[in-house]
């Protein structure tokens, strides 16, 4: 090894990188598998995009190379540098039918092999609310920058002739020293995130980067101790996982990961998961929900599904589906494809440190989803990202020591507060000395009329005093409670119990449950018309039924609320709904005829109330 | 519930009502009292209005006796059938019986959502859920 802090030398990265690699699983119907980013690199024009200027292309396709990159050319303020991949022919462009017929005729490049199914829909699993959110996010599209339709059709090509020319699946690595802690950083590169395209997701972007870190301890040999694994933009605790966790699914010393089918993301159980895209409210829409929350939940004590919790702000989230089924081929040690030969990162090569561009097209998304990401060092506004200057806080691993290095770390500690106990001790018999000294001044200068003003500040003195003694003999106490529970835990650790694996965690990410996955074609048909149905009716009301508009549209909701409740099995909440609905219109109600009557009698249960307590006061 | 609808069908005249229904030909509905006619109606829309909560009222009493999920179920759709049944009192004639039930039935969709009955009555559920196995949540 090289550095206490710091990189590892070359041959021992790759050594250890080889040892743990990870076994990955894809799902069914993934067309772009991680690959080696210097040919994709070699197929693609670097482009730049200055302020207010048309981008341009610097180095047009064939001639682009990584050492090229690394020198990013034409570099001035506010540009903009991102590769972009080339447009497929026309004979290359593939639609539907023609996907169909190349799979027969095994046309150039005859991939993917194998198409993605949904199987069912992700917004059968939704609301109204999402639905119509979804639409109306799918309209923005149009208004955003995004990722043209070809572009898939384009990345699609490209990786396609890299799989004919042999199928290699390989991941880049990097090893590196941190906090005691050895972390191998796997990052695998993607020509393409056709999640929206092909997978019904979020957004699309050329080239994508994912990443998975094992974290080793080392006392003699090394040992795996966490492993995170990245899925969007998550990060800290709820990332990692501990080794000797058994939902960690390991093959040897592999672990296994699932990557859902078009976002790449990273799981650690197969199945799918619901990934919510949040916008935050506008601060006023957020604090009047926040104030009914806590009215209904709180004041009123009514019930929650989950226990009520203040956010600290209120969003509003559109939900899609990451499919990460592990049907399909699994690369990894022993499995359906083997891992090609790293490519290092130690030492960091100039295309990682020198290029801080965008790997694929930059489509100017407001809300960055379809800009492609930057590479492995940077994040897309060119700082330095957290996972490659502090990979271990970015797993949230900043907190936890090296079971290595615990009971030395548990000593340390000891030692510290034996330390600190010996000051505060010290002190504290100083202060109590003086405390009781002051104690006798008082007591002497009491009653003394001459001398009232200065047993005025003799007792101001002592308050501040036994204050002070207080708060020492109480850290005091702490420190005594915590030294022992440290010798408790050193004990315990001695004896090989360890603290629960997943106490860390606090939101994992887990995938929906069969049952929800099951559902019946007419709901999942239902799911897809129903924003147009209810949009439709509400016109035909608006038209025909002006006269009972109110009653009309009532009806409908409530219709279409309890179809809707119907086919998601949530009968039960539509109920609660619908009441509390009616009660706020019959407290309006009650409210508009009696509110004289209420006021008075709000004021009288008041008083009537305070006589009670005054009267118990007495009482007693 | 019961107590009014008692007292709306007495203070109509039955006596009344026999003779004109048993008047032979045509009745000619203006020479009816006016006030009879709009006593008959309420008290009948009412029955109408009111016979399917109160028989789900009943049900769900059983099943709270037996602490079964239904009994809450039953209350909750009673409730509702009730405010509406009000609601459209309220917009029709707004008598003065439509408020007490109207109070009483905020009270009773408050009460029923309140934590500790939802707890009370979906206990043996929450249970049977934790109980299942991991793997059944796909973890």
């Amino acid at each position: 090894m090289a550095n206490e802090e710091g990189f590892v030398d070359a041959r021992e990265a790759e050594a250890l990188l080889r040892r743990f690699e990870p076994v990955i699983r894809f799902t069914k119907g993934e067309w772009f598998y991680p690959m080696d980013c210097e040919p994709y690199v070699d197929a693609c024009s670097l482009w730049v995009k200055r302020p207010d200027e048309d981008a341009v292309c610097v180095v047009p396709p064939g001639e682009l190379t990584l050492d090229r990159l690394a020198q990013q050319p034409e570099d001035t303020t506010g540009a903009v540098h991102y590769l972009k991949i080339r447009n497929p022919t026309n004979d290359e462009k593939r639609g539907l039918w023609a996907r169909w017929r190349a799979r027969r005729s095994h046309t150039n490049p005859d991939w993917p092999k194998e198409t993605f199914r949904a199987g069912r829909g992700r917004l059968a699993r939704v609301g109204y609310i999402s639905r119509l959110a979804d639409a109306l996010f799918s309209l923005a599209l149009l208004a955003r920058g995004r990722v043209p339709g070809g572009d898939v059709e384009g990345g699609r090509v490209l990786y396609g002739r890299f799989m004919e020319k042999g199928q290699r699946f390989t991941y880049h690595g990097n090893v590196v020293r941190q906090d005691g802690w050895i972390v191998l950083r796997y990052w695998l590169f993607y020509a393409f995130n056709d999640w929206r395209s092909n997978v019904f997701g979020a957004n699309d972007h050329e080239a994508d980067w994912e990443k998975l870190f094992v974290f080793l301890s080392e006392s003699g040999e090394v040992r795996p101790e966490w492993v995170a694994y990245a899925a969007h933009e998550e990060t800290g605790d709820d990332l990692r996982r501990r080794w000797d966790d058994p939902e960690l699914e390991k093959i040897g010393e592999h672990p296994v990961a699932y990557v859902c089918a078009g976002s790449h993301a990273t799981r650690y159980f197969r199945g799918e998961y619901l990934t919510e895209l949040a916008f935050p409210l506008p601060r006023a829409v957020s604090a009047v929900r926040r104030i009914l929350r806590r009215f209904w939940y709180v004041t009123l004590r009514q019930y929650a599904d989950e226990d009520y919790r203040e956010k600290p702000y209120e969003q509003f989230t559109i939900p899609f589906v990451d499919y990460g089924r592990g049907d399909g081929l699994s690369v990894g040690p022993g499995q359906d494809m083997e891992w090609d030969p790293p490519r290092l990162m130690n030492p960091v090569p100039s295309w990682v440190s020198g290029y801080r561009g965008l790997w694929g097209l930059y489509t100017q998304d407001p809300f960055q989803g379809e800009d492609a990401p930057a590479g492995p060092m940077y994040d897309r506004d060119k700082t330095i990202s957290r996972e490659w200057f502090d990979p271990v806080g970015w797993a949230g691993l900043d907190k936890v020591t090296t079971r290595a290095e615990a009971l030395e770390v548990i000593a340390g500690r000891r030692a510290e507060i034996e330390g600190r106990r010996a000051l505060v001790r010290s002190e504290l018999q100083d202060k109590s000395n003086r405390l009781r000294a002051l104690g006798m001044d008082a007591e002497a200068t009491r009653d003394q009329s001459h001398l009232s003003k200065l047993h005025e500040s003799q007792t101001r003195h002592i308050e501040e005093l036994s204050n002070e003694v207080e708060t020492l003999r109480e850290q005091l106490s702490d420190d005594e409670v915590l030294a022992e529970t440290l010798q408790d835990h050193a004990e315990r650790l001695r004896n090989g119990e360890r603290p629960p694996a997943r106490a860390h965690i606090v939101h994992a990410a887990r995938p929906v449950s069969e049952e929800e996955t099951r559902a019946g074609r007419v709901a999942q048909l239902w799911a897809s018309i129903s924003v147009a149905v209810v949009l439709v009716a509400l016109i035909v009301i608006f038209a025909l039924e002006r006269q009972h508009l109110l009653s009309a549209l009532v009806f409908a909701i409530a219709l279409f609320a309890f179809i809707e409740a119907g086919f998601r099995r949530r009968l039960t909440r539509f109920i609660v709904s619908a009441n509390i609905g009616l009660a706020i219109v019959g407290a309006l109600v009650l409210l508009q005829h009696y509110f004289w009557q209420i006021i008075v009698l709000a004021v009288l249960s008041v008083g009537l109330y305070i006589l009670w307590e005054n009267l118990r006061e007495l009482g007693r | 519930m019961v107590g009014i609808g008692a007292w709306l069908f007495s203070r109509i005249d039955w006596d009344r009502v026999k003779v004109l229904a048993n008047e032979p030909g045509q009745i000619q509905v203006q020479t009816i009292d006016g006030a009879l006619l709009k006593q008959l109606e309420q008290a009948i829309l009412y029955f109408i209005y009111f016979l399917p909560p109160a028989i789900l009222l009943l049900l769900a009493g059983l099943g709270f006796v037996l602490l079964r999920r239904r009994g809450w179920m039953l209350a909750s759709v009673a409730q509702a059938l009730i405010m509406l049944a009000c609601l459209f009192f309220y917009g029709d004639s707004r008598p003065w019986f439509a408020y007490p039930l109207i109070a009483c039935s905020i009270f009773m969709i408050l009460l029923l959502n309140s934590r500790s009955v939802r707890a009370a009555v979906h206990r043996r559920r929450t249970a049977l859920a934790d109980a299942r196995p991991e793997v059944a949540h796909g973890e």
